[in-house]
């Protein structure tokens, strides 16, 4: 049966439009609001607000923490991204070549993080870091190195990459799957020709395998540097709230300071905007730095 | 025609369900068949809407109030808004303009600097000046710290909780172990260093987390016990001379010499405040900065011979009085309250010694009532008699009251705080010294004065 134009369209529409109206109403909305609520000084809990034109960006210009708060927000997307690709590819290739017969439950143990709240897991890993009962200590302790215990998340120079383990470890199962999707894809016979042609297994993972899940390694890296710049605010905020000082402070945490503890929800919105204003600019850079000929054997 | 008709009822009917079903409001139960309501409600009727946070203090004090409000005045239908997180569930009610009657301010998302700031409250002052007690006792004069009069004179809220911060220790323990306890900096110096030495454990514990525990519970104290409320309340507001002054980097060299000796847990950067008052509970520290509220709050975690004793905390010199500063919650009534009558008739209601009884046994704090005697009564904690008694007997200690900031102090004294709090984490973690601290503090005050 062919579809008239008209038809098409119709069809389109009804696929399209409820899928675009809770965008509008989820997303667009609220980014306007947001951007809307940063001219004003207004303390987020009454109906009095007085516009300032620019005076929050201003601010935000002069903010000491702000530089900080970018900067630790940079090193978890550097971190997660290199963390959570180099351990999900591993394991992708592992589950998938080596024919393992644990295979699904290795999946299952790996993707479990990816089902927990992440408020779960930021107080569960407090437990594994706490100075006195954590894990961590305890196991220093029992392996005679008592003198590298430390209160991990009180420290000026380890809370910031203590909080980065368990973001790369709730990180690694989803994009294991999505590796593994790609991967099975691959027909045995490219493996096969290479091995024929003496190629070690080493190559066979750079020549074969990385080029032909490049599209599925791309949509990981730009996710994980997105939901880590939107979404790491959760975990620092269980975890230390931003402290010791300020060494763990991330652009979501400071927000959430200033508009819900300082009662300055202008200035919220306008570090809101920072926030997007920063993810997306290095969205377009990533799609520029990951533009690659799509590879085709 | 008539399927639609009722296809349109059915999803009114689930809607109302639901929205009825959503609400966490409880009311009280209407007249049944229409019979008038008995009782003297001396003409007050009508909703009356109450928001109150429940944190450490629990909720057992407003449940009893409220229902022997209604006992006394059946015509008025009580419309409780209540829990943990109120502040926040409540806020586009105050957004647009149509908040509760009555509110008590407390917990987090509640400010009631902000509240006044932005002219959400009710100005009680004429009306507060005529309540009397049972004794006749005007009440503006029967309170332990006075209300707040604000732009020239206006009284926006009645306080209602007498709620400080001090020092906790495990009397128990330290009668076992023959410690005493503090009534001076020196003393309290002593007290720590014998205690690392016999139970080898860092004596002093905070949470680094929230360092506003350190502010209000050790700083706070000794700025006033230092300079007095002028000190404490020019340091609050960021007057550069203030922070400048001896007194400060007097009671910072304190600070320090805690740091030095070695007394500070070394994980408290890292805790929360409940980590933090789950390791003192467990012995692992002796001293903790908390407000009233922490046996209430820790009731379920305290071992069974556990006792908890407070000083307020001893950062006085050696023949100085120790001092409080009482961090005061208060109960206020909306601007656009829709029953005024009924919210003054229930803030009168409970700000009775009947009350202020209930209220220290259902919480384990005071009620900002002076001359209440809870010495005969078995179900108030001995600390807290001891604490009572202390306060309505001056000279033992002295109460300071802190101010709040009006116009635009109140963005300075919020930024003074925010610095306050990343200082505090340094000083205590030994990466700055007294003269840094006062000096950062300084530096800051200076950019907010734009000096």
């Amino acid at each position: 049966m062919v579809l008239s134009k008209k038809q098409k369209y119709v069809f389109l529409t009804f696929c399209l439009l409820p899928t675009f109206i809770v965008f509008c109403i989820f997303t667009v909305y609220p980014m306007i609001g947001g951007l809307y609520y940063s001219f004003f000084d207004w303390s987020g809990t009454s109906s009095v607000k007085e516009f300032i034109g620019l005076g929050n960006y201003q601010k935000l210009l002069s903010d000491s923490v702000i530089p900080k708060a970018i900067v630790n927000d940079y090193i978890f997307v550097f971190v997660k991204v290199f963390g959570i690709m180099i351990l999900a590819l591993f394991f992708a290739v592992a589950l998938t070549q080596l024919r393992l017969k644990e295979a699904p439950f290795y999946r299952i143990v790996f993707f479990f993080p990816n089902i927990m709240s992440v408020v779960v897991i930021g107080i569960l890993w407090q437990f594994i870091y706490d100075p006195n009962i954590g894990i961590v200590n305890g196991i220093l302790r029992t392996m005679g190195l008592e003198e590298w215990t430390r209160p991990w998340l009180g420290d000026m120079t380890w809370a910031l990459p203590s909080i980065a383990v368990p973001a790369i470890w709730a990180g690694i199962g989803l994009f294991m799957l999505l590796l593994m999707g790609g991967i099975t894809d691959i027909p045995k016979n490219l493996y096969e020709a290479a091995e024929i042609d003496g190629a070690s297994e080493w190559q066979q993972f750079w020549r074969i395998t990385v080029p032909l899940i490049w599209p599925q390694i791309k949509t990981s890296i730009i996710y994980i540097v997105i939901t880590s710049l939107n979404g790491s605010f959760v975990l620092v905020q269980v975890m230390t709230a931003g402290g010791p000082g300020i060494a763990t402070e991330v652009l979501g945490s400071y927000l959430y300071q200033k508009a819900f503890e300082d009662f300055k929800f202008g200035y919220g919105a306008a570090i809101g905007v920072l926030i997007l204003v920063a993810s997306l600019l290095t969205v377009i850079v990533l799609q520029f730095l990951l533009k690659k000929e799509k590879v085709e054997y | 025609m008539f399927f639609k008709r009722s296809w349109l009822i059915m999803i009114a009917s689930i809607l109302l369900f639901a929205l009825v079903g959503c609400s966490n409001e409880t009311t009280s139960e209407e007249p049944k068949n229409g019979e008038p309501k008995q009782g003297s409600s001396d003409g007050v009727s009508g909703d009356l809407e109450v928001q109150y946070f429940v944190g450490g203090y629990g909720d057992e004090f407003w449940k009893k109030a409220i229902e022997d409000f209604k006992g006394t005045y059946p015509d008025v239908n009580v419309i409780e808004h209540a829990g943990p997180d109120i502040n926040t569930e409540m806020n586009t009610r105050w957004i647009s303009n149509d908040p509760p009657d009555v509110v008590y301010i407390d917990g987090n998302g509640a400010n009631e600097t902000q509240m006044i700031a932005d002219g959400q409250l009710m100005d009680i002052s004429e009306w507060a000046k005529n309540i009397k007690m049972e004794d006749g006792t005007p009440l503006l004069q029967s309170f332990i710290s006075p209300a707040e009069e604000l732009d020239g004179g206006k009284i926006y809220s009645l306080p209602l909780v007498f709620d400080t911060w001090g020092v906790w220790y495990d009397s128990t323990w330290f009668e076992k172990q023959g410690w005493e306890a503090p009534t001076d900096f020196d003393s309290w110096m002593e007290s720590m260093k014998q205690i690392k030495k016999d139970a080898d454990i860092s004596p002093f514990n905070t949470t680094g987390q929230y360092a506003q525990y350190f502010q209000r519970g050790v700083l706070y104290p000794a700025f006033a016990a230092a300079g007095g409320e002028e000190l404490l309340n020019d340091l609050s507001n960021g007057v550069i001379e203030a922070w400048e002054s001896e007194e400060v980097l007097k009671v910072m060299k304190k600070v320090q010499a805690i740091v030095d000796a070695d007394l500070v847990d070394s994980g408290f950067a890292a805790y929360n405040h409940t980590q933090s008052q789950m390791n003192f509970l467990l012995h692992k520290n002796a001293y903790i900065p908390v407000g009233f509220w922490l046996p209430n709050e820790m009731e379920k975690d305290t071992p069974k011979d556990f006792k908890f004793g407070f000083v307020p905390t001893p950062m006085n010199d050696t023949g100085d009085a120790m001092a409080l500063v009482p961090d005061i919650r208060t109960v206020a009534i909306a601007k656009e309250a829709d029953n005024p009558e009924a919210a003054k008739a229930f803030l009168e209601f409970i700000f009775t010694e009947k009350y202020a009884q209930k209220f220290a046994e259902t919480t384990g704090a005071i009620m900002n009532l002076k001359n209440v005697d809870l010495s005969a009564n078995n179900n108030v904690p001995e600390f807290l008699k001891g604490i009572n008694d202390m306060i309505n007997n001056p000279g033992q200690i002295e109460i300071h009251q802190r101010n709040t900031p009006e116009g635009d102090e109140q963005d300075i004294a919020v930024e003074i705080t925010a610095e306050i709090k990343l200082q505090i984490v340094d000083i205590l973690m030994g990466r700055i010294s007294a003269e840094e601290f006062v000096e950062n503090m300084t530096k800051k005050a200076k950019e907010l004065r734009g000096n």
